[in-house]
């Protein structure tokens, strides 16, 4: 068989079907975009609190080694140099007793108690410390105990600060979004792909005397099964592109700066894009795939 | 699609009789073939038959006598339960899925209900059976032509199907079947649904399409067809082959109307 001719006919039949059966064609695009819809918005929002627990993560994952008034500075560049190199370790920063000041004033809000404290005489009661940036939130537990008990300053325990209760919070909101976002993306998956075989198989019924002569006259399994999966593979690509139209176009409305809304990039949606355009066109085609099967049967 | 009409060649006269090529080795089989269905139903029953290439054959019976599924058998949209169905030496029961569409394609189908696309012109009803087979295929419109020029539809290429008479309408569907220049012929009641003028038209359609060389099975129980052909006869009763005749009439001589 030319493949040419047959590729030109496949695609004719498959775009006719549609015209002609237009009322069905048009009921699975909408089911499909809005399922999809679902699918790149569960996607958007998935992303968002990843975000938001990402922030939340390295917030909690950073490790303060307090260091008494009395360490030199030369002492306190060492440790920090030494902590740097441990491999759970991403980043260590020095905060001197002023940035310390600083840091209470903007974040807590302590500023005027501070300014009172140090105008009568009693100093800047914050202490230095080494703040460690660590890789992992898993190993903060770990590290913590490595430093509050190590000699490279003088014998331990050294006093250290980290957000201890954060920590297994965090862990379990990241799998819980995780999680529930594989869950509701393989649901809504599985509600297009059910729609999309319906409305196959309900194609199929409808041209039921079409694939009955088809048969009849000698096509092969696959001569009939072509028109119906490109048909599919259309209405997906159509839904797809129909419903990343709508997320761009909600995401730019609620967006601000450089970004989507719910801080989406624009790297992010061409790629959630995409990712809808593929996800449509093999639910499309696969859902083709088994709606045709049975009339194939016989 | 739209189709010219070309210059038409000289009709061909219609055959007054066809000689089967008994000394060739028979085009279809039946030995000891049984269908039974999943519910117990029996259709047909230790059934044997030979046709040689070129022969034209009645198969008559009352409804429900297995007629029906002879024709059935023979296109492998059944398969039989019992026995072995041989088309050109092939046995369709050992026919791979895939080898299917093969033996269709030497096959002409007809059946009572027309099967034509009523969204299709006739000359597109009678494309689409060339379309769905061989895409690339030259000479479409040619062949078209010619199909429905030996059924005398030559003038009707843009027509749609409601538009003519049932007569009509078969014969589109027997064009369709001859696209592929069939050597076997199969017709499940062609003239069921037709009055006995476009009924006798269609057989003689059928004898024509015979003399060309193609084997014709037809299945019907139009009585007068039959009598007035004097063909071979498989007359089946209750899904059994009760007589097998030469030259033979609808009724065996002072037998009772089935």
């Amino acid at each position: 068989m030319n493949p040419i001719p047959a590729l030109r006919f496949v695609v004719r039949v498959a775009l006719q079907n549609i015209v002609r059966n237009r009322g069905i064609a048009f009921a699975s695009l909408l089911t499909v975009t809005l399922t999809l819809l679902g699918a790149g918005a569960a996607v958007g929002v998935v992303f968002a609190l990843d975000k938001v627990l990402q922030q939340e993560e390295s917030q909690a994952s950073v490790l303060k080694v307090f260091m008494a008034d009395h360490i030199s500075f030369a002492s306190a560049l060492n440790l920090e140099h030494t902590l740097a190199s441990e491999p759970n370790v991403q980043a260590a920063s020095f905060e001197n007793k002023d940035q310390a000041a600083a840091q209470a004033s903007s974040t807590l809000g302590l500023g005027g108690a501070l300014h009172v404290l140090e105008t009568s005489g009693g100093g800047n009661p914050l202490p230095a410390s080494i703040n460690l940036h660590l890789k992992n939130i898993a190993a903060v537990t770990a590290i913590n105990n490595q430093v509050s008990t190590s000699d490279l300053l003088f014998p331990g325990p050294h006093q250290t600060d980290y957000n201890k209760d954060v920590i297994p919070r965090v862990e379990h909101y990241i799998l819980a979004a995780q999680l529930g976002g594989a869950i509701l993306v393989a649901v809504v998956g599985a509600v297009a792909l059910v729609i999309i075989t319906i409305s196959v198989r309900t194609a199929a019924f409808v041209r039921r005397q079409e694939i009955e002569i088809m048969k009849l006259v000698g096509a092969t399994d696959w001569f009939v099964r072509w028109p119906f999966i490109l048909e599919g593979m259309i209405l997906g690509v159509i839904s797809a592109l129909l419903a990343s139209g709508v997320l761009l176009g909600v995401g730019v409305a609620f967006g601000s700066g450089g970004s989507l809304a719910l801080g989406v990039g624009v790297r992010l949606a061409v790629l959630i894009s995409l990712g809808l355009i593929l996800g449509g066109a093999v639910l499309g085609s696969f859902g083709s795939l088994v709606g045709i099967r049975r009339s194939l049967a016989t | 699609m739209s189709i010219s009409t070309s210059p038409a060649p000289p009709r061909p006269q219609v055959a007054e009789t066809t000689r089967p090529a008994r000394h060739e080795p028979p085009i279809i089989v039946f030995q000891n073939v049984s269908k039974t269905y999943p519910n117990g139903a029996t259709a047909i029953r230790d059934v044997s038959f030979t046709i040689p290439p070129r022969d034209f054959v009645f198969v008559v019976g009352a409804s429900g006598a297995g007629k029906s599924t002879i024709i059935r058998l023979l296109i492998r949209e059944e398969t039989a339960t019992k026995g072995h169905v041989l088309v050109e030496g092939q046995d369709l029961a050992r026919l791979r899925r895939r080898h299917l569409p093969r033996l269709r394609r030497k096959m002409g189908i007809v059946f009572q209900d027309f099967k034509l696309l009523p969204t299709l012109t006739v000359a597109q009803n009678v494309a689409f059976a060339i379309q769905v087979t061989d895409p690339g295929r030259s000479h479409l419109k040619e062949k078209v032509g010619e199909a429905l020029y030996i059924v005398g539809l030559e003038d009707k290429l843009n027509t749609f199907p409601t538009e003519l008479s049932g007569g009509e309408q078969q014969r589109v569907a027997i064009a369709r079947a001859l696209v592929h220049r069939p050597r076997i012929f199969l017709a499940d009641e062609p003239t069921g649904n037709l009055d006995p003028d476009a009924g006798w038209g269609i057989v003689q359609l059928l004898l024509q399409i015979n003399h060309r060389g193609a084997t014709v099975v037809m299945a019907t129980h139009n009585r007068e067809v039959v009598d007035l052909c004097r063909r071979r006869v498989l007359a089946m009763e209750g899904g059994g082959l009760i007589r097998d005749e030469q030259e033979g009439q609808y009724l065996k001589d002072g037998e009772a109307n089935l």
